[in-house]
């Protein structure tokens, strides 16, 4: 069977997820892999969510929050931009490629532009293969 | 000793080392003179280190015969896993002892890699080795007078609880001494114990609780810094100085030792409860407090941490959310 | 501990999401996760019958964890919490599953939809096993309101609220109220002198005693929270601090300037004017060109600057009909000029305009249509002894054909568009901003005037572009939804705030510099931080900043997020 990758999204209240509702009501398909998670705001994101999603057997991790200075909670989404950055670091030496986990603003008028992003992602982490740190301890001791 | 304690059966205390440096058996040594007060109480019925107790001895023991077992480093390979397993059989009370048990500890580091590139260090290409043949350590080996055999090593370094169910957890590298003999006190005289699976010999606080530095909000980094790229005061809080310090991240028992020797926490101590992973709240801290809003000066600053993995996880890796380096060549 | 007993239930919005997702198999595979103990589909959750069955379960089976997966959260999560409430369980023991705009409507294989249903939902079974119960707080809601710009919004909203007998602070940039409506000559359809309308209700405000008015003041920081709000204010004098309980912003409209397109020639002909340009020459009663002469041929050009992916992508909804009133007031002020109307599309709605428009085609007036992708009418300087200013060059739609339209002044019908200082005032008041700058609703059908942040509200043309009756219907709306918090007196305030575990706080302090809201600070004696919850809004990032774990993020805590990740992964065949 080809590879379906399974996505875990963490989306701000405010303008990611609202911009992703809007995808909805405009009726504009994206593809399916992808499982959102609502957060008030992407400053709410800490590292060990997305580290547990990789875990738990997730092949990808988007992170979407308010475009930078359009913030609800004012500067929330600076906060998951500087822990993303070392994020990645930690995941590149745990030999999880970066690529697998992306940051994103999407604005709550951006509904076209989730979708889009939704796909690009997808077909990212299609093109990465299945992330295969689940299970790795398990079957190999 | 009080007369309740006198008067009491005496305890069955067993020591056992996995992966493990030695430290933790040197901490519970020095003990110094009170180990008088501990064999007053307690027979010590198994301790590799220190008496000459054979492991078919402990496999005749019956079931629950040891009263209380220390297991402490990490488990590394067939006998570290079967001998945690014997040990869980026999005792009434298995305790983690030590960051190697607790966590996964300093050997844990080694999960960075799988079976074949330690190998491939160790038996060629380190510095010291002439290995022309390739001869590489086998679990069984023929000679004349019988089969040899050598534990297996695993791929992978676990902390004891992902091999056996575990009571307590006892953590430092090494436990220091006194929350031994506190905690070993506890089981001597039946005060109640905590809840099975509570971490004991230290506290729900972490280590700036007892940290004499001062503190303020100011916890802005621009440029992360090595001990010995600042002038330290020997009072402005570490991170304070851009000096990455796992106290706020770490439990205290140990009295702040590290801090107090003006070096910061690196962690060994393991988390507070709170923490679903050992490692992932500091880095979350750790980044929050870069001073930038900018991604190119918020990836310059990053960089500055060499290693994340080895400064967040040092003590923790196989105890952690992802557990081990994900190595794609593996099967 | 109490045994956890969920209730999950599968919207299917009529065939929103039946049709896409099979509700049925997912009832029947939802009853077998843990903990369920009763999983089933029903055609309207929403509506009464679909209520009142989530309620008589609660108490049938003694349901105390509820799931419903149906819309956006957004939309019916309070719908839902409210019918908990009813059956008297705690409101926040429940979670939704939003299976329909982020899965039946945007995915297009049953199969895949089905199973994305299924993963969110095992999701929210997984979550709100761990939803602990929260308890509502509220706060005096100060009764005095301020309105920020005195435009015909903010005069008649602060008109409602003040002749209620609650204070209202009026702050307006400019130094007369009145906004861009005190520019306007008649009003549409019924061409009414909009002054006339206006300068009572200015007079009004002016006299009230219940009304501060505050004319191109300068101020700070607005501070606080719904109910009790803050700022600082001065107006030639001192400063003076104001406190209120509410916010209405009704900061209005600013005119698209025309320079920037450059077939209209706007700045460089001098007969080229702008719609506000005419109102002034309606007001002052003669319409003449540069030349001190009347206009034999005019021409009113629509859609600038609307309606056009170069400009504004939107409609301004106001200009159609008032290009009519100009043709129909010309016509009699100069019976014997030509006027021609250039429209890409004529859009009258509202009562009486489309009345209006077919009168107006009776008064011989010319309609042009135009293609605005297709390329726009151009305008330039006619030769020297030509009959006329200026020739029109354009492609006319209907029928097909290349014409010169010839024009001693044209009026160009400019787009409404955001303020320039649109982002300031949403930053100062926490309001969100959609790609054109105007600002966001909470929700664009069922709560037009206020916005995600409890407490303010938005009316007019700050919003999108509206005519005069549309955004006086908005004001008044406004004042309406002030009036009833302030008539609750003790208003409900966010319960999803942040706490600290003073057993694990350490005192390091990281959290107090991440506070947007500087809600944390820190007890000196007791050495661990400590959040105002009044002051908290609960956006979680300290909770994540935390490095001991000890901030707890209510309704998004660890647990609750990390049971939610693994619901979401857990396979087809493990059970939860």
């Amino acid at each position: 069977m080809a590879f379906e990758p399974t996505i875990i999204s963490f989306l701000c209240n405010w303008c990611s997820y609202t911009g992703a509702d809007l995808a909805g009501t405009s009726r504009i398909p994206y593809a399916p892999n992808l499982r959102t998670i609502r957060i008030m705001c992407s400053g709410r994101i800490e590292p060990t969510f997305v580290l547990k999603a990789f875990r738990e057997g997730a092949d990808g991790v988007l992170m979407c929050g308010c475009h930078p200075g359009d913030c609800h909670y004012h500067e929330g989404n600076y906060k998951c931009l500087r822990r993303y950055h070392l994020l990645q670091k930690y995941l590149q030496q745990m030999g999880i490629k970066k690529e697998r986990v992306r940051l994103e603003w999407i604005s709550a008028s951006e509904g076209k532009q989730f979708a889009a992003l939704a796909n690009e992602f997808t077909e990212t982490i299609r093109q990465l293969g299945p992330c295969k740190i689940k299970g790795v301890m398990e079957t190999l001791t | 000793m009080s007369k309740e304690t006198k008067n009491k059966p005496k305890l069955k205390l067993a020591i056992y080392w996995g992966a493990a440096c030695g430290g933790c058996c040197i901490s519970v040594l020095d003990v110094h003179e009170k180990l008088f007060d501990v064999v007053a109480v307690a027979d010590l019925v198994f301790w590799p280190i220190a008496l000459d107790v054979k492991y078919a001895d402990v496999e005749a023991m019956e079931n629950g015969f040891i009263d209380v077992t220390l297991y402490n480093g990490a488990v590394r390979n067939s006998e570290n896993e079967h001998m945690a397993k014997l040990l869980r059989q026999k005792s009434k009370i298995l305790i983690a002892y030590g960051s190697c048990a607790h966590l996964g500890g300093i050997p844990g580091l080694a999960n960075f890699h799988n079976k074949e590139e330690i190998f491939e260090r160790v038996y060629h290409t380190s510095e010291s080795t002439v290995n022309k043949e390739r001869v590489e350590p086998v679990t069984s080996y023929k000679v004349a007078e019988g089969t040899l055999s050598l534990p297996e090593f695993f791929n992978d370094v676990r902390a004891l609880d992902q091999v056996v169910d575990v009571d307590y957890y006892l953590p430092g590298c090494p436990p220091q001494t006194e929350r031994f003999v506190e905690v070993f006190m506890a089981i001597v005289t039946n005060a109640s114990l905590p809840p099975n699976g509570s971490v004991v010999g230290a506290t729900e606080k972490a280590q700036c609780d007892e940290c004499q530095r001062k503190k303020t909000d100011n916890k802005r980094i621009k440029q992360f810094k090595r001990l010995v790229e600042v002038i330290d005061d020997g009072e402005t809080c570490f991170l304070e100085q851009g000096i990455i310090c796992m106290g706020p991240a770490t439990r205290s028992g140990c009295g702040y030792r590290c801090i107090e020797g003006n070096s910061p926490c690196q962690g060994c101590y393991g988390p507070p409860s709170t923490s679903p992973d050992p490692g992932a709240k500091m880095m979350s801290a750790i980044a929050t407090m870069i001073d930038s809003n900018d991604p190119d000066e918020i990836i310059k600053i990053v960089e500055q941490i060499e290693d994340p993995a080895g400064t967040f996880y040092r003590f923790s890796l196989p105890g952690s959310i992802l557990r081990r380096k994900l190595i794609e060549t593996q099967t | 501990m109490e045994e956890k007993r969920i209730g999950v239930y599968i919207c299917w919005c009529g065939s929103n999401i039946a049709k896409m997702i099979d509700v049925g198999r997912i009832a029947k595979e939802t009853q077998k996760f843990s903990n369920v103990v009763m999983a089933r589909d029903y055609k309207y959750m929403c509506s009464d019958p679909g209520q009142e069955t989530l309620i008589s379960d609660i108490k049938k089976y003694k349901l105390n964890r509820i799931v419903v997966a149906a819309c956006s959260p957004r939309l019916h999560e309070p719908t839902f919490r409210k019918a908990l409430e009813q059956a008297g369980m705690n409101p926040y023991l429940f979670q939704m599953a939003n299976i329909r705009e982020q899965d039946s409507w945007v995915h297009i294989d049953r199969e895949y939809a089905t199973l994305k249903a299924l993963s969110l939902i095992k999701a929210a079974v997984s979550r709100v096993y761990h939803h602990k119960p929260l308890e509502k707080r509220s706060v005096e809601v100060n009764p005095a309101t301020l309105i920020i710009g005195g435009g015909i919004s903010g005069i008649s909203a602060a008109l409602e609220i003040a002749n209620a007998g609650k204070q209202v602070y009026l702050v307006e940039k400019s130094d007369a109220l009145g906004g861009i409506t005190a520019r306007l000559d008649l009003s549409f359809p019924f061409l009414e002198s909009v002054r006339q309308m206006l300068k009572p209700k200015i007079q009004q405000v002016q006299a009230h005693k219940l009304i501060d008015v505050f004319l191109n003041p300068t101020f700070e920081d607005i501070t606080g929270y719904v109910g009790n709000f803050k700022s600082k204010i001065r107006q030639n004098g001192p400063e003076k601090e104001l406190l209120f309980g509410n916010i209405i912003v009704a900061t209005g409209l600013q005119a698209f300037n025309p320079e920037v397109i450059p077939e209209y020639g706007y700045g460089k002909l001098p007969d080229v004017i702008t719609s506000l340009e005419m109102e002034e020459m309606l007001m002052r009663g003669n319409v003449i060109t540069s030349n001190g002469k009347e206009p034999e041929n005019i021409a009113i050009i629509h859609c600038v600057g609307s309606r056009n992916s170069k400009y504004h992508p939107y409609c301004s909804r106001t200009c159609c009909s008032t290009a009519l009133k100009y043709a129909n007031q010309l016509r009699s002020m100069l019976p014997d000029s030509n006027i021609y109307e250039l429209y890409a599309d004529m859009r009258t709605f509202g009562k009486g305009c489309e009345e209006f428009y077919s009168d107006s085609s009776r008064r011989k007036i010319l309609f042009l249509m135009f293609d605005q992708e297709e390329g726009l009418p151009n305008i330039s300087k006619a030769p020297q002894n030509d009959s006329s200013e200026m020739i029109i060059n354009m492609h006319e739609k209907l029928s097909g054909e290349e014409i010169e339209i010839p024009a001693d002044m044209v009026i160009l019908m400019t787009a409404m568009e955001a303020q320039n200082d649109a982002k300031d005032i949403a930053r100062l008041t926490g309001i969100s901003l959609c790609s054109n700058d105007f600002y966001i609703e909470k929700h664009p059908k069922l709560d037009p005037v206020a916005t995600t942040t409890d407490g303010v509200y938005i009316v007019g043309t700050c919003q999108s572009p509206k005519d005069i009756v549309e955004s006086i219907a908005q004001a008044k709306a406004a004042a309406a939804r002030v009036l009833a918090s302030i008539a609750v007196v003790n208003m409900e305030v966010e319960v999803t705030t942040a706490h600290v575990n003073e057993d694990v706080c350490c005192g390091c302090q990281t959290c107090i510099m991440v506070c947007p809201y500087t809600a944390i600070h820190f007890d000196e004696e007791k050495k661990v931080s400590v959040v105002n919850e009044a002051l908290c809004k609960g956006c979680g990032t300290c909770g994540s900043t935390c490095p001991t774990g000890a901030i707890e993020s209510r309704h998004f805590t660890d647990i609750q997020i990390l049971s939610q990740i693994e619901g979401l992964l857990k396979s087809e065949k493990e059970s939860i």
